[in-house]
């Protein structure tokens, strides 16, 4: 048997099953809150920070992920105020400037309202959200790649480093990854990174209206959570 | 020794040890903590032991070996009772001298005698110090009258009393009040008031709950833990069983960093000690309360003091902190109701039980009540560790206590709270310690570590130290403290190195802002304090930095050349073999001359020349 | 004092994963560093995927996936020995051994090591060397500490 607690996100009173979280809700109700490393039959673990919000308690707006936060009954959540979109426009303008191959980052970043990239360019090929990592241990239960080193050496890898024959070639990890499509104009060279923004998605109008999922570009191929 | 079946088996031993305690009159104290055998106190101590054996005073004389008195850059150290003489800078030689005439006719050696380097005076019992005199040591001075391997030390010094007293006569209700009403908030970094943290705890509907004590102490340059849990390993323990008994919880974790082997190494026995006399393990003392510890060791990661990360160690994990949108004291080690103090913290709980809460509130200010230890070092004539009244203004910390500047410089600023506090400059060094005034001014009192910078230090410089700190140690999990500590350290750096402009300024406080508000832990969200504090308040160091491309106080390698002085050079070649980059040519009895392309500006050769010809622009 | 065998690290601790630090770090203690085989050994004896033991052993600093040299010299990088010149030391090391901090020296016999506060502030700098503390180090101090270990190793391996 479900059972519901009613909770507020952005004045409207939405009724959740208890036990999902603030974002599963939201997603589920068509309330647009951008995520990265959230897909919606793995486990949450809060990593890209996109998906925060303002969870006011005691009149004070505590900003926590909605990913990893669980809806209680009467919880007051503000999902796109101009702190939250200064905030999460800073951390997509990181990831961009971190990896810009990647047409999900560019897609995100042009969502979450990046007009310039103020850091200089690296074109790494991976931005770390964990989502081959957790599809891994959870789907097929493979183990064959993990999590690997600490805070700047962090990285995906195998088993002492050697491809496992345990891997069960499930393909898994390549269908999550944000970094398998490269942007609309062909892979950036080093020297050549810039911030796109060229599309003319709905991506741009998300922002106006976030509380209504327009079915943007940013489902195809990345698997937005609505998508999934 | 039999186990205690009761609490009157407890104090008969205790009248005991009292007995066999006042029959010695005759004592050498010596101090074992870390920082003495960093100066080769075991050498002293064989040395003194052997010549007790040799003068045939090793019956009438007995020789205590204590944890750390906190006045660790005047080690070894040795304290001669009767008479309370008190000895530093000691070598084994010096033994035999000790021996025949203090020892045995109380005749003072002036040589070893401490020479206050204000005034200039020998003095000769520590409470006549002004390092110690300033300090109001109700934690720190029980280290010397006990050897943290005996508990039969700390039993006759009246430990456990405060155990029995809990057990026989308090409700777990009763000691929550008098925890709140104490006003303790903890000692590690967070203030977070241990009357209402326990009171959660118990709340939390659990047959199984926990306490931890949180002996991390990652912060560099703090060492308050290292000497509670060497010096008095049980006082914690009594603390941690009186907590377990508050909240409900049969088993406790001591979590230690494995780069203190010696606090790992007493805080095992002193378990050992305890379990063997029945002070841990079923039915303590005849009560209907059974509790048991394990030490852990850590494995060498600041963030695993951030309590999630703490706990997910203990559970044999990587040390990634996860959300608290559920507090640690509902859902915290193995998913269960977790109170998670700091070793301080612990270590003042049986105090408060045994003399009441409003003995403890009777110190400190209005928020911020009974004493703190702070680990006083950097640039000041005393460092050591110091104990004082919270309330206590940093002047007197830092001039009084502290000494004053070395060397003639002027004092700059302190740096207070660690990684996660920040730099306030002399000016408001009237502020006290105080957890929330310090906090409003930018800072925060934190663990207790002060380091005192002169001109000589390079504000921007410190900036980047403590963010290469946190880039090191940060677990990487998520974007903010990863990718936004390595882009402020990316601009930090390009400052130091001359490439600054105006507009990184303000995107430096856009990222810090940014940072602090999204990271996932406390680690990330205090990551900006030290940029933050020392953009407001040494914004000139910064504006040389980058407009000017000087860096004042000197240190910024790529902002500064080296040159030699002529008339202070004496042409002693010792900086041409010093020099590891080969930048430094000169003939024998020459004037060397250093070449610009190859010269890094490392500085060896500078803290090698015995001239201090040297110098930089 | 020979290491102790993995079978006997793993004893009295199988099928319990929570014991995987514990267990790394007595690994660590006997061996100077965890092995590919080790992290195998451990991996099967606790029941634990080995992605997982190698996750543990690469996060934490107290454990070398690469074995060390025969003295390894310990640099405490803290914030007071930091305003007290400990880079210049930690540079003299590395000018003096040519090897980056975590490497070991070519003839396998030093490995410089960073360390983030060894709880000795007031006497910083501080090194380390295989248990032992030395303090107020200059890099003229360490250049004669690490002449003097050269020194007495050549003497050890003469006499072998």
């Amino acid at each position: 048997m479900l059972q519901y607690v009613t909770i507020n996100i952005d004045g409207a009173l939405i009724r959740a099953v208890k036990g999902t979280s603030v974002l599963d809700t939201a997603i589920e109700y068509g309330v647009c809150i951008p995520h990265l490393c959230h897909v919606s039959y793995l486990s949450d673990f809060g990593g890209c920070r996109l998906c925060i919000v303002e969870h006011v308690v005691n009149g004070r707006a505590n900003v926590t992920a909605s990913c990893t936060l669980n809806v209680q009954e009467g919880m007051v959540i503000r999902s796109n105020t101009e702190r939250i979109k200064k905030l999460r426009r800073n951390l997509a303008e990181l990831l961009v400037a971190q990896a810009p191959n990647s047409r999900a980052i560019q897609d995100l970043a042009l969502r979450c309202g990046v007009k310039e990239v103020r850091y200089p360019f690296r074109n790494r090929n991976c931005v770390l959200c964990g989502r081959c990592v957790r599809a891994c241990t959870e789907l097929w239960r493979a183990r064959a790649i993990g999590f690997v080193g600490r805070g700047k050496n962090r990285r995906v890898d195998y088993p002492l480093g050697v491809h496992p024959d345990f891997c069960k070639q499930c393909g898994a990890c390549v269908q999550l990854c944000p970094m398998t499509i490269t942007p609309c104009e062909g892979p950036m060279k080093p020297g050549q990174e810039r911030l796109c923004g060229k599309c003319e998605s709905q991506l741009l109008s998300a922002d106006q209206t976030p509380d209504t999922c327009g079915w943007c570009k940013l489902g195809e191929g990345f698997s937005c959570g609505r998508y999934a | 020794m039999p186990k205690l079946n009761t609490f009157r088996d407890l104090e008969s031993l205790r009248e005991r040890l009292r007995e066999d305690r006042r029959k010695i009159t005759a004592r050498v104290i010596l101090c074992g903590g870390t920082g003495c055998q960093a100066s080769r106190s075991r050498l002293v101590i064989e040395a003194v032991k052997g010549e007790l054996a040799k003068q045939g005073l090793d019956q009438s004389v007995q020789v205590r070996v204590t944890g750390c008195h906190g006045f660790c850059e005047q080690g070894p150290i040795a304290i001669i009772e009767p008479g309370n003489i008190f000895y530093c800078r000691l070598l084994p030689e010096d033994a035999q001298e000790m021996l025949s005439k203090t020892v045995r006719s109380g005749e003072v050696i002036e040589r070893l005698l401490y020479t206050d380097p204000v005034s200039g005076r020998k003095i000769q019992t520590e409470s006549d110090i002004p390092f110690y005199r300033g300090q109001d040591r109700q934690l720190l001075s029980r280290n010397r009258e006990l050897d943290p391997r005996s508990i039969e030390d700390y039993i006759a010094l009246g430990g456990y009393s405060a155990l029995v007293k809990v057990l026989e006569s308090m409700a777990p209700e009763e000691i929550i009040r008098e925890i709140k009403a104490s006003g303790l908030r903890g000692r590690g970094g967070g203030g977070f008031p241990t009357g209402r943290k326990w009171a959660e705890c118990r709340e939390a509907p659990s047959e199984e709950k926990y306490v931890i004590c949180n002996a991390d102490e990652g912060d560099p340059g703090a060492y308050m833990d290292r000497c509670v849990l060497e010096g008095n390993p049980h006082s914690i323990l009594e603390g941690m069983m009186i907590g377990a008994w508050a909240i409900g919880a049969r088993h406790g974790h001591i979590y230690v960093r494995n780069e203190y082997p010696l606090a790992v190494k007493h805080s095992r026995i002193a378990v050992q000690q305890a379990r063997e006399l029945g002070l841990l393990g079923e039915n303590l003392l005849g009560s209907a309360f059974s509790f048991d510890v394990d030490i852990t060791r850590g494995g060498g990661a600041f963030v695993c003091g951030e309590s999630t990360a703490l706990m997910a160690s203990v559970e044999g994990k990587v040390g990634e902190p996860r959300p608290k949108d559920v507090h640690t004291v509902v859902d915290g080690l193995w998913h269960k109701p977790t109170t998670l103090n700091n070793v301080e913290t612990w270590a003042n709980v049986p105090s408060i039980i045994l003399k009441g809460s409003a003995w403890f509130a009777s110190k400190g200010s209005k928020g911020s009540k009974g004493t703190k230890i702070l680990a006083l070092t950097g640039r000041i004539k005393n460092t050591g560790l110091v104990e004082v009244a919270m309330g206590t203004p940093l002047r007197t910390v830092v001039f009084d206590i502290g000494g004053g500047a070395v060397n003639g410089r002027r004092i700059k600023a302190v740096q207070i709270g660690g990684p996660s506090g920040g730099c306030l400059p002399v000016e408001k060094f009237d502020l006290p310690v105080d957890f929330d005034v310090l906090a409003e001014a930018g800072s925060m009192v934190g663990s207790g570590g002060m380091v005192v910078m002169d001109e000589a230090s390079c504000m921007v410089d410190v900036a980047k130290y403590f963010l290469t700190f946190l880039q090191d140690e940060s677990c990487g999990k998520c974007v903010p403290c990863r990718l936004g500590i390595d882009r402020m350290l990316e601009i930090i750096t390009d400052i130091t190195e001359g490439r600054g402009t105006p507009e990184q300024i303000a995107l430096l406080e856009e990222l810090a802002d940014t940072v602090s508000q999204t990271a996932l832990c406390g680690l990330g969200k205090t990551a900006a304090n030290p940029v933050l504090t020392t953009l407001r308040y040494f914004r000139e160091e910064y504006d040389a930095h980058i407009n000017r491309k000087k860096c004042p106080a000197g240190v910024c390698s790529a902002l500064i050349t080296y040159a030699i002085d002529a008339d202070k050079c004496d042409a002693c070649g010792v900086c041409i073999r010093a020099c590891v980059h080969g930048a430094i040519q000169g003939q024998k009895k020459q004037v060397p001359q250093i070449d610009f392309q190859l010269c890094r500006k490392c500085g060896i050769c500078r803290s090698e020349c015995k001239s201090e010809a040297i110098l930089v622009n | 004092m020979p290491p102790l065998p993995i079978e006997a690290i793993l004893e009295g601790r199988r099928s319990q994963p929570h014991q995987l630090i514990e267990v790394l770090q007595d690994v660590q203690e006997n061996y100077g560093y965890i092995s590919e085989e080790a992290m195998r050994a451990v991996a099967q004896g606790l029941g634990v995927p080995l992605i997982e033991v190698y996750r543990v052993a690469s996060f934490y600093k107290a454990f070398r996936l690469k074995p060390c040299g025969k003295n390894v010299l310990t640099m405490c990088m803290g914030t007071a020995c930091h305003v007290r010149g400990a880079k210049l030391v930690l540079d003299q090391a590395v000018g003096q051994l040519g090897v980056e901090p975590g490497e070991r020296t070519q003839d396998g016999l030093f490995t410089v090591e960073r360390v983030n506060c060894l709880g000795a502030c007031a006497l910083g700098p501080i090194v380390t060397e295989n248990g032992s503390y030395y303090h107020h180090m200059t890099p003229g101090k360490l250049r004669r500490l690490i002449e003097s270990l050269r020194r007495k190793e050549k003497k050890e391996s003469q006499h072998a």
